[in-house]
């Protein structure tokens, strides 16, 4: 569970709060503070030397790891409203996990710990789960720590395809926690029963006007409009990612879209006021849980793939107990009942034959444990340079806020 | 300043009085101190950050270095000035609706609500007993096209009206100026109506006999005496609604469209998605300004000292 | 709208009774109040009087009877369109408005013509046209008092209803305004209703007074006939003070009544004796008893000084009778030596200053006075 707010029953929590849900708006108070901190820590910003990243590690003497993760990203007991995996890892290895769902966003986050990052401080935190590009701008910063494999025997259990990415050649600092792909979503009720397939229609077909929406996840939205102009988002220039843009401006202009989301789109998605939305594999498959007429797909043209990275931040005081905690999860077995509970794509290999015997219809599912095939068809939005990211961000931050 | 008397020092170090007098003088200023400290540290060291932060260029790569590069601010304003005004416009037709919706409701827990009168307090405040970000939520639900309030719209023709003022484009109320003002009003009310009730609440009931017993008929005892008499309340809520409405980005996020984008919203996303802290800190500042001239106007037209 | 003020006449109270809920406040009053008359309601608080006030002015709605003035009936009339206006407890002056702007704004409700005029005229009389554009708060108590008459006589109503006018004034201020009011109405002579719990208030203005106790009546008649001649326990005790002693009456004959009080016969007018049955209470004011040291006339009865108190123009005396009642006597500082407790006098009065009330009422009955109001006459200084 999340924070308990107001008097909320755990079901309409788990509506608003889906995991991931991007409640930005809780940050209203941390734009005010941050502009006041980005004041103080705004000349240091610097990149930090691998030698003067690491603290005295207190993971001997004292027994405790500090974790944050997304809301509703971990697996739950529903009577006991306990932790299993992370209290299965507590007996074991006697190592108390501060388990804080206090990564609601990025950006947010990012905000959030920058000022202690900036100057080289320690975070109050050991570990935490970043989206592939906010990976990549800390390992860019030199904001995160090498890790130490020895401690990590159960990184070996890592996805092939997932060992080499761009932004961390050999996986020196980063393992996946979960991967996810980005596809269109649909409620039938609201496109008056049309399919829709492809990016192009959701952009442009009349039936969809003002009632699609896309993501505020920059890499998500304009990677998807890349394919679908047969542009790689793996290796696409300037001119491409213009394109892109212009592309997405007319949309925007035509008053096709209603705007942009991180994915409270869930609930707009199945009251029907989103017909059809860029929408993240996690998420869909909890609604259609509840809603199964929604439609999903993964476009012909390709779709976007992701994960969120386990890191360890600058200045963590218990980075040894992080990476046995790291090494726990990579453990097929304990994946397995992960991923039994949030239904994204585990990075782990061994953990869908687990499944195979425990919840047959988990093991099943294409957008949980997707074949070769599909896997074939999804792409990653290539690292971009600093002044890349910015003047991307840049233009991308106009479109949404026309 | 007759109590401050100096003696000068060395004077007559060992008179007994005059260590107590010299105390006495600086009493009231030790006590200004916390008010002090807490000003300085809590509004101006930010406004300072703020507007050097304002005037640095850099990444987030390189660092920040204060180049006192005014241009910030110019190239922000012919960015995103029609945010900032679209902001206000909102804000202020926000705050007229809420006066419109607080008046009456304040005026009755004021003086019909007899024994509900706290009943009625508490359910105006009980919405902020669950965050504003629910209650927005909540909003999305009211208006959703599936909803009864859609419903209604659309079967009495008020959505033709709404469309015709293009508060609405299609046939949907969510995602529209109209759910965005909506939910400003909303979120706001309570500023308004406390405020409202607290200056409403103190009118002696006898000034309204008076009117009546001086020939002055039910509206015009209000137009005469209680109005006048609630302007301070007036005043007050308006300012307390428009001052957050102007800068909220949470409703036009979750209720509007993306050509319903507040300054806020503008701000968030150079703050936080772009990190271009300079442009979000000129918008901070000029928004900061632009309110604080819209008060001092406002408050001046409004001949507050006129009232007790 | 019509000029409402030109209907004139008398105030008519018809049977008018004001219930809340099952408490009863005004009990079927009924009662004319001349043209041109100053007359107070006195009573205690809760006696119903501004009720009854309230009832007139158009803010209260009667229960059940009716309420004219001349031949006008405005029971069902509303308070802006009765040509009668209030002064209120405290003023309610408006405290946004200037001095100016209270006194005009019945005038201007009406659409009067020369409004300025008729406000400089008011002000003029009330002897404030020097502060007409000050706030109200500005002002002092008594100069509000006065502004709260202008603004209301400014109108020229039928009736003019002054609720407790001079309540909220220090005891100096008010005998200096209850001139001036008196002063006034002479003046402009409207028919103010005065509503009073102040004896000597109502007694100081009015021309006639009505003494309501529980919703009632009890008494009505000149400030004079009312102290000299009460016909119940209440109004003897709540105008001012009175001895009242349980008497039996021995015989009746011709023009007298002759009582005997533990073996001491007293005789007394029989008009002054309200009651037609043997047991009675015999009264008499303090100020009316001789004091003297040996006996001497008719109706004279020894007994012991037990407290005396000094208080300047007189000295009152209590006095102990032989069978254990003590009487009030109030003596005139006039040279002759102060008693001292032990001292034993003879009390003695005329037979016309004696008066009979039906023993069956309550000897106590209006003597329990609420907090800050003012003692008999003749302490208060």
């Amino acid at each position: 569970m999340t924070e308990p707010v107001g008097g909320f029953s755990p079901a309409l929590m788990r509506g608003l709060l889906s995991r991931r849900t991007l409640l930005r708006g809780v940050g209203g108070a941390a734009v005010a503070a941050g502009l006041t901190a980005c004041g103080t820590a705004g000349t240091a910003t610097k990149k930090v030397a691998a030698k003067d990243r690491a603290a005295t590690d207190k993971s001997s003497s004292e027994k405790i790891v500090n974790w944050s993760n997304w809301p509703e990203y971990i697996d739950v007991d529903d009577k006991t409203k306990k932790r299993p995996t992370i209290d299965a890892f507590t007996a074991k290895t006697g190592i108390k996990v501060n388990y804080v769902e206090d990564y609601n966003d990025n950006d947010e986050f990012f905000a959030k710990v920058k000022p202690q990052l900036a100057a080289n401080k320690d975070t109050g935190r050991d570990v935490w789960v970043s989206t592939d590009w906010m990976a990549s701008r800390l390992i860019r910063l030199g904001w995160v720590q090498k890790l130490d494999q020895a401690n990590i025997p159960n990184a070996k259990n890592l996805e092939p395809n997932l060992r080499n990415v761009e932004f961390d050649k050999g996986r020196l600092y980063s393992l996946p926690w979960q991967s996810g792909f980005t596809g269109i979503a649909y409620n039938p009720k609201s496109t008056g029963g049309k399919k829709v397939e492809t990016i192009d229609q959701l952009l442009t077909d009349p039936a969809l006007k003002g009632k699609v929406t896309l993501l505020t996840e920059m890499r998500d939205t304009v990677g998807l409009t890349l394919l679908s102009m047969g542009k790689d988002p793996a290796s696409f220039t300037d001119d491409d990612f213009n394109a892109a843009m212009d592309k997405l401006q007319k949309v925007v202009d035509s008053g096709q879209v209603k705007g942009f989301t991180g994915n409270e789109y869930g609930k707009g998605l199945a009251s029907g006021d989103i017909a059809a939305c860029l929408a993240w594999t996690g998420d869909v498959v909890q609604l259609k849980a509840d809603n199964p007429s929604l439609g999903y797909v993964l476009p012909a043209t390709g779709h976007m793939i992701w994960s969120d990275n386990f890191v360890i931040p600058n200045q963590a005081q218990h980075k040894t107990n992080a990476e046995k905690l790291i090494d726990y999860y990579y453990d097929p077995a304990v994946m397995a009942a992960v991923e039994d509970y949030v239904n994204y794509i585990p990075p782990v290999a061994g953990a869908k034959e687990v499944l195979q015997k425990q919840d047959p219809s988990v093991a099943t599912n294409q957008l949980i444990f997707p074949s070769a095939a599909t896997l074939d068809k999804a792409h990653v939005f290539r690292g971009l340079s600093a002044d890349e990211e910015t003047r991307y961000n840049k233009a991308f931050q106009s479109l949404v806020g026309g | 300043m007759t109590a401050t008397v100096h003696v000068p020092g060395g004077s007559m170090p060992a008179a007994p009085v005059e260590p107590r007098k010299r105390r006495a003088s600086k009493v009231p200023y030790l006590l200004l101190l916390p008010g002090v400290a807490w000003l300085l540290v809590f509004f101006v060291a930010p406004m300072i950050f703020l507007a050097s932060q304002s005037l640095q260029t850099g990444s987030i790569e390189q660092g920040y270095a204060l180049t006192w590069h005014i241009g910030t601010y110019g190239d922000a304003l012919s960015a995103f000035h029609s945010q900032l005004f679209r902001s206000f416009g909102y804000a202020a037709t926000a705050t007229v609706l809420g006066l419109l919706v607080g008046y009456p409701l304040a005026y009755t827990i004021a003086f019909k609500a007899g024994r509900w009168k706290n009943v009625l307090l508490v359910l105006v405040i009980a919405p902020f007993f669950t965050s504003f970000l629910i209650r927005t939520l909540a909003w999305q639900t009211i208006l959703s096209s599936d909803g009864p309030v859609v419903g209604f719209f659309r079967a009495t023709h008020l959505m033709d009206l709404l469309r015709s003022l293009h508060l609405v484009a299609g046939n949907d109320l969510l995602s529209t100026p109209f759910a965005v003002v909506m939910g400003l009003t909303y979120n706001f009310l309570p500023f308004m109506v406390l405020p409202l009730y607290a200056s409403l609440e103190r009118i002696d009931i006898r000034l309204l006999e008076a009117g009546g017993d001086l020939y002055a008929r039910p509206f015009t005892a209000f137009r005469k005496v209680t109005w006048p008499l609630s302007l301070p309340g007036v005043v007050a809520g308006t300012l307390l609604t428009f001052i957050p409405a102007a800068g909220d980005y949470i409703n036009s996020k979750l209720l509007g469209n993306t050509s319903t984008t507040m300054i806020g919203q503008v701000i968030d996303g150079q703050f936080l998605r772009v990190l271009d802290y300079p442009t979000a800190a000129a918008l901070s500042f000029t928004l900061m300004l632009a309110i604080l001239v819209i008060v001092a106007v406002y408050v001046r037209r409004a001949g507050t000292e006129e009232l007790v | 709208m019509a000029e409402t003020a030109s209907t004139g006449g008398d105030l008519h109270l018809q049977s008018l009774t004001k219930q809340f809920g099952s408490f009863v406040a005004v009990d079927d009053l009924s009662l004319t109040i001349p043209q041109g008359s100053f007359f107070a309601l006195l009573g205690p608080s809760g006696c119903g009087k501004t009720t009854t006030l309230r009832m007139v002015a158009g803010l209260e709605e009667p229960t059940a009877g009716r309420i004219l003035i001349g031949a006008d009936d405005i029971t069902d009339t509303k308070p802006y369109r009765r040509p009668v206006n209030t002064v209120f407890q405290n003023y309610a002056l408006f405290p946004h408005l200037d001095i100016f702007e209270n006194v005009a704004f019945g005038l201007r409700r009406r659409g009067s013509k020369n409004v300025k005029q008729q406000v400089d005229d008011v002000l003029e009389l009330i002897e404030l046209g020097h502060l007409a554009r000050r706030k109200p708060t500005q002002l002092s108590g008594g100069q509000q008092q006065r502004v709260a008459l202008a603004r209301a006589i400014v109108n020229h109503p039928s009736v003019l209803l002054l609720d407790e006018p001079l309540g909220a004034l220090d005891l100096k201020l008010r005998r200096q305004m209850q001139l001036e009011l008196k002063r006034i109405q002479t003046e402009v002579g409207l028919t103010f209703v005065h509503v009073t719990h102040d004896q000597e208030e109502a007694m100081t203005m009015a021309d006639t007074i009505a003494v309501m106790n529980n919703g009632r009546i009890e008494q009505l008649g000149d400030p004079a006939s009312l102290y000299e001649n009460p016909v119940t326990t209440f109004v003897a005790n709540f105008l001012g003070q009175s001895n009242l002693v349980r008497a039996r009456v021995t015989s009746r004959s011709g023009e007298h009544l002759t009582v005997d009080v533990q073996g001491t016969t007293f005789t007394m007018p029989r008009a002054r004796c309200t009651s037609e049955s043997d047991d009675i209470w015999m009264g008499v004011r303090p100020e009316k008893i001789q004091v003297n040291a040996t006996a001497a006339g008719a109706n004279t009865i020894l007994g012991t000084v037990t407290d005396t108190s000094y208080i300047g123009v007189s000295t009152q005396y209590l006095v102990q009778l032989g069978f254990g009642q003590e009487l009030t006597v109030v003596r005139q500082n006039d040279g002759a030596p102060i008693l001292r407790p032990g001292q034993e006098v003879y009390l003695s009065w005329e037979p016309a200053h004696t008066f009979g009330l039906d023993a069956r009422q309550d000897a106590k009955a209006g003597v329990e006075r609420e907090e800050g109001e003012l003692v008999p006459a003749g302490d208060a200084s």
